[in-house]
């Protein structure tokens, strides 16, 4: 892949002497390299215009007005969105004369500034339609710090130098503030001692699943023969989410000197940060911050003098967002299709990257692995709720007056404070119809619905208690038990200005673009499942669809080898289920009927289309057939 | 001593079974009467897991505090049932584990897997080849729907692309299961298969500078469970359910896959491989497969002919043996020359040698034909048979008689010349040799050079036309059966070469019983096994399909003896002149 990224760089697309030249460097088959650049949106196969213009479509920038800038840009700029005979729109629109080009991408991860652009490598964010045709001619060009201080409510730990006008990203400004001091006390402990603290503080992986780090890390056994990998998965793409990129963006000391703590630990010699692709940015900051600390002696051969080696590698993605599944993205480091393994047998604690013991990590726990090393896994703990340890970036996007991102002790505050307090709350006029609490892949919540959840009671004891959906406290448990998830801390707010039909489409359409496309069931039904909500919209929806959308998705839940089954089938779901009365307002044509034959028995006869012969004698069983009697 | 595999105790569908060390759960299934459907799972190549057609309900034994088996009463573990369904075809069976393969859970998992392949599958079921051998139909029957419920567009794709000289590929049918593109990574070793784009609109495809052409590209039409990948060869040729199926093994190299012959009404429409993990897993080289048109070229030969004044008129049976047998007894034995063949079979052999002691010995042997081969199935000896004629006596040195052979008629010694399947030229004698030979027996399939300068001409009957044993380059006893009848008035060899012996000695074939007793040929076979020790004790038609192992290790031809032969180039039928 970084073959293929240099190739587009220097010649603008991949065409067929790119994918022979690329084969035949590494030894591989033409065919290797072809189904790489069809996989990956970002290589193009045809040469996009000078000036290529990214537009994200995903859910909260569609709400922002995506949809308009797309339109305000090609009006502008003389584009006209080809459709080919399968309804598809083409993906990459180029004006004749080959100065600029539109392409419709998924989420870019800046939800907090929708509806946002990147016009070449460059982010452009709250782009408007009015000034839509700006991007054509001058851009902004920075990662605006649109948050100045942080919120009361917020305990900034990992955040805590972001946003900041005085805070850069070289390392001298890094170890003004502390830098590098946990990694000199980490390399003074044992590999089991740092595992074990991780242990006690109950981290849990902030990528979306939730699951416990200390326990994952347990997984490699300390006396492995097999080289250890670690991966830092910075492909962060799930939409909602956008908490990882100033981390790279602003503070990127903070994820290196992690790293290499959580290097030490494993006894992993080599860690690859996976960025994605649409981080060009943040890939070059990364690489610049990589070899900071390398001539500091943090980084490299005998790491701080310990005889330790650890290595770090950028590699960058291409825009698919299933490189943030472990195995998808191990798959994508091997130089492959992302397409996820079957656990079991793959499991990445065992055969993973290379077949070789992996661990993969999101961005924000393994900074949070650091200040774990800071304060100690006891203090850790002390954070947040038992069970919910430590503290979360929570993104906040959608139809709020303040989105952005809010660092909270996980369980400290409840999403009403989060929405109405730290967000200002919905839009001037507007009422909220329903949060999506963790990301598009969690289920929704409607904003008039009682959950049963269990709730700290004022004695300190947990009891179930029933609450509205501001009052359930932002953790992981919390959120589970009122039948959603705290997923990758991407919330979403839908207004009642929001068709949910339309919201959920949005959704369906981005899972659709994004299927992997290896088993089947994720394959058919998330493309299935968009077609129907399409015809909705379009006026088509026939009675039994909210049916036919439930059973779909309950028949990919569950039935896929990795996770995207249910991140594609809970929004619909859900959808369906808790705005069952959207739905069925717009299926009420009948179920059209089957292709009627083309003729009748009778018919034929008549006309004489088939001859029919009258048999030469006249069986006798004509005349016991009208006695009855044999 | 080798230690007896390690059982595992596994409850399939509530009946506890034992199965060894390293089944997979899928074929354990199967093994016990629960088959499972399944798509991309293929014996042969790895488990990608992607169709999801074989999920079941696993489930695993519950591990007391001390990490060992509970046990419940009847002494077998407790069996934790998972709640998500597992599929069967990427695990293998552990200690205590659980499956059910028809719970509703399985059911309803199957009905979905199969909604979903069938949402985007065009409606080809009338022009596809693979009707009557498809998965999709098979398991529609069992867990598809009767109406669909899909009211959008289907995903187009590229249809009827050449992918290969011999494989089309239709990409809209195509299942995504990848079988394909794992044959050619892993057995063929020629990468040249994959998917591009993504999701729905994945696509198998070739890189465009490259052609599915290695000598298996139609291994993967076999094992393409729909009808994306079809043979050129066999496309619109015939409905499979009218073909008949006979198992036989292929004549073209000395590895003799074993195959099915598909015909009906005595044409012979395609060959496909039949397993056999002895002698070429599930997979036979395209060269074979195709080798069978000659069987049905207008060269064939279709009646006895004899040479009478200069012209070659066409006689009877009777006449054309007496003639033929005539001729031979001018000649003393030094002056005969017999050419066998290696593409004969072993009864055929066997009389062959039989001739030649009634003959008194003369000169005999067969011609090498060789050819390139690989390490994967094709042979580089392109005799079927050549362990056979040793193992009947007719050579101990294949093709090293040949240069005597050739010396003898050029220099005018040999004046009789007996050319049983094989054509003069191939091994270096010229036509005009040939013609001015006193006796030229011929006993061949198709004409050729010099067929026309015989004095006796008998058809004979191809390999998918008679009933035979052979035995193959690692001394395996195989069986040919027949699929079709000859043409015309041609005649089984064994029997020509049996009344070629009769006549030659004098002797009625018209007496019953016979006095050689030959009547049928298990009586050649039983001869044979009075007489070979390692056909001790064996019988033709006891032969089981997948063939018996009676010698061991393989024999090759000489390397000087093989310059006489013919060098064959992969890809010719040898057999069309």
């Amino acid at each position: 892949m970084p073959l293929l990224h240099l190739w587009q760089e220097a010649f603008g697309s991949i065409g067929d002497d790119g994918v022979r030249w690329i084969a035949a460097k590494l030894g591989l088959q033409p065919i290797n390299i072809f189904e790489l650049v069809g996989f990956y949106p970002m290589f193009h196969q045809a040469p996009a215009g000078r000036k290529h213009i990214r537009i994200c479509r995903t859910l909260s920038c569609a709400m922002a007005g995506s949809y308009e800038v797309m339109d305000r840009v090609c009006e502008t700029a003389g584009i006209v969105r080809h459709k080919g005979e399968d309804d598809r729109h083409e993906a990459v629109s180029v004006t004749d004369n080959r100065e600029y080009s539109v392409e419709f991408v998924e989420c870019l991860a800046s939800c907090g500034t929708a509806p946002v652009c990147m016009v070449q490598d460059d982010l452009v964010e709250n782009v408007k339609p009015e000034s839509a045709s700006n991007l054509l001619t001058n851009h902004q060009s920075l990662i605006t710090n649109h948050q100045s201080l942080p919120h009361p409510l917020e305990r900034r730990l990992i955040f805590k130098n972001i946003g900041r006008s005085d805070y850069t990203t070289d390392i001298e400004c890094y170890l003004r503030h502390g830098g590098y001091e946990q990694l000199k006390k980490a390399i003074k402990m044992s590999r089991t001692e740092i595992v074990n603290e991780v242990k006690t503080s109950g981290l849990r992986g902030r990528g979306g699943a939730g699951f416990p780090c200390g326990v994952k890390w347990s997984f490699i056994k300390p006396d492995e023969k097999k080289p250890v990998y670690l991966i830092c998965n910075a492909d962060e793409s799930e939409p909602g989410t956008f908490k990882d990129r100033y981390i790279i963006h602003q503070d990127p000391h903070q994820l290196i000197e992690s790293i290499v703590i959580s290097c030490f630990a494993l006894n992993a010699k080599t860690a690859y940060i996976y960025i994605r692709g649409e981080f060009p940015e943040g890939a070059t900051i990364l690489e610049r911050a990589v070899e900071e600390a390398r001539e500091k002696n943090f980084v490299g051969k005998d790491m701080l003098g310990t005889g330790v080696d650890v290595e770090i590698y950028i590699h960058r993605g291409a825009g698919a967002y299933i490189c943030g599944e472990e195995t998808g993205l191990i798959e994508s480091l091997e130089g492959k299709r992302a397409y996820p393994r079957i656990k079991p047998p793959y499991f990445p604690a065992v055969l993973g990257l290379y077949m070789c013991p992996t661990i993969v990590n999101n961005v924000e726990t393994l900074c949070h692995v650091r200040h774990i090393v800071e304060m100690g896994g006891a203090n850790y703990a002390r954070l947040g709720r038992p069970n919910n340890t430590g503290t979360r970036i929570v993104c906040v996007s959608g139809d709020v007056q303040r989105p952005g991102y809010f660092e909270v002790e996980v369980g400290g505050i409840t999403m009403g404070q989060l929405i109405f307090d730290m967000a200002g709350g919905p839009r001037y006029g507007r009422t909220i119809k329903a949060v999506i609490p963790g990301g598009s892949s969690a289920k929704v919540l409607r904003a008039d619905e009682k959950f049963k959840i269990k709730v700290r009671q004022f004695d300190g004891s947990m009891a179930d208690q029933e609450v509205s959906l501001f009052e359930i406290p932002v953790d992981f448990d919390s959120l589970a038990a009122a039948g959603s998830m705290a997923g990758s801390g991407g919330v979403i707010v839908l207004d009642d200005s929001r068709d949910m039909v339309w919201v959920l489409n949005n959704i369906n359409e981005f899972y659709a673009h994004e299927s992997c496309g290896q088993c089947t069931p994720c394959r058919e039904g998330s493309l299935w499942m968009k077609k129907i909500t399409d015809r909705m919209l379009l006026g088509g929806g026939v009675v039994r669809d909210p049916e036919t959308l439930k059973t779909v998705a309950d028949n990919i839940a569950g039935r896929t080898i990795c996770a995207f089954g249910e991140a594609c089938a809970w929004p619909t779901q859900s959808f369906v289920e808790k705005f069952k009365e959207e739905f069925v307002q717009r299926s009420q044509k009948p179920v059209p009927p089957p292709m009627p034959p083309e003729y009748t028995p009778e018919e034929l006869v008549e006309s004489e289309k088939i001859t029919t012969t009258p048999l030469p004698r006249n069986p006798g069983w004509e005349e016991t057939a009208k006695t009855g009697t044999i | 001593m080798d230690q007896p595999p390690q059982l595992f105790n596994v409850q399939i569908n509530g009946v506890w079974h034992q199965f060894p060390k390293g089944t997979r759960v899928i074929e354990a299934c199967e093994q016990v009467g629960s088959y499972i459907p399944r798509y991309c799972y293929h014996k042969k190549l790895s488990a990608p897991g992607n169709c999801r057609m074989c999920l079941i309900e696993m489930g695993l034994p519950k591990l007391g505090p001390d990490r060992k088996l509970e046990l419940s009463e009847d002494g077998k573990p407790v069996i934790n049932w998972m709640v998500r369904p597992q599929i069967s075809c990427a695990q293998d069976v552990c200690e205590g584990m659980g499956v059910r393969t028809d719970s509703p859970l399985a059911q309803e998992c199957r009905k979905g897997v199969m909604e979903f392949l069938l949402i985007n599958h065009p409606l080809d079921c009338p022009i596809c080849d693979q009707a009557g051998e498809c998965r999709l139909q098979e398991f529609s029957v069992e867990y598809g729907n009767a109406e669909s419920r899909f009211l959008e567009n289907k995903v187009k794709k590229p249809k009827n692309v050449e992918l290969g000289p011999r494989v089309t590929l239709d990409d809209e049918r195509c299942i995504l299961c990848s079988r394909c593109i794992r044959f050619c990574q892993e057995i063929v070793h020629d990468d040249v298969l994959g998917f591009v784009d993504r999701g729905s609109y994945s696509v198998l495809t070739a890189h465009p500078g490259k052609q599915l052409d290695n000598n298996y590209s139609l291994n993967t039409v076999d094992i393409c469970p729909v009808g994306a990948l079809t043979s050129s060869d066999f496309r619109f040729q015939m409905r499979v359910w009218f073909l008949k199926e006979t198992k036989s093994f292929c004549t073209s190299c000395a590895t003799g896959c074993n195959t099915i012959i598909g015909t009906r009404e005595d044409v012979i429409y395609r060959q496909t491989p039949r397993e056999n993990d002895a002698v070429n897993s599930s997979w036979m080289c395209d060269y074979g497969r195709l080798n069978f048109n000659y069987l049905e070229s207008s060269k064939r030969l279709l009646q006895p002919e004899i040479l009478l004044g200069d012209k070659l008129t066409p006689a009877d049976w009777k006449t054309a043996i007496a003639h033929a047998a005539g001729q031979l007894r001018h000649f003393s034995s030094w002056e005969i020359a017999i050419l066998a063949s290696g593409h004969m079979t072993n009864e055929e052999l066997w009389l062959t040698s039989q001739l030649a002691k009634t003959l008194g010995s003369p000169l005999i042997d067969i011609v090498p034909h060789t050819g390139p081969g690989d390490d994967i199935l094709l042979s580089t000896d392109r005799n079927p048979n050549t362990n056979g004629a040793r193992l009947m006596g007719v050579t101990t040195d294949p093709g090293g008689r040949l240069r005597t052979i050739i010396d003898g008629v050029a220099s005018g010694q040999i004046k009789a010349l007996v050319a049983l399947g094989e054509n003069p030229i191939d091994i270096g004698l010229t036509l005009a040799q040939v013609t001015s030979l006193p006796a030229f027996i011929v006993m061949n399939i198709l004409s050729n050079e010099t067929t026309h300068a015989a004095t006796a001409l008998l058809p004979s009957l191809g390999f998918a036309e008679k009933r035979g044993s052979m035995i193959n380059r690692k001394g395996r006893l195989q069986r040919l059966n027949r699929a079709v009848r000859g043409p015309g008035q041609a005649r089984e060899d064994w029997q020509i070469l049996r009344d070629l012996i009769e006549a030659y000695a004098g002797r009625s074939s018209e007496t019953t019983p016979r006095a050689d007793g030959l009547h049928s040929i298990e009586d050649v076979f039983r001869q044979m096994s009075e007489s070979i020790p390692q056909f001790a004790g064996l019988n033709l038609s006891k032969i089981s399909d997948l063939g018996l192992q009676i010698l061991n290790g393989a024999v090759a031809p000489t390397a000087e003896s093989a310059e006489l032969g013919s060098e064959a180039k992969v890809l010719e039928s040898q057999k069309c002149g």
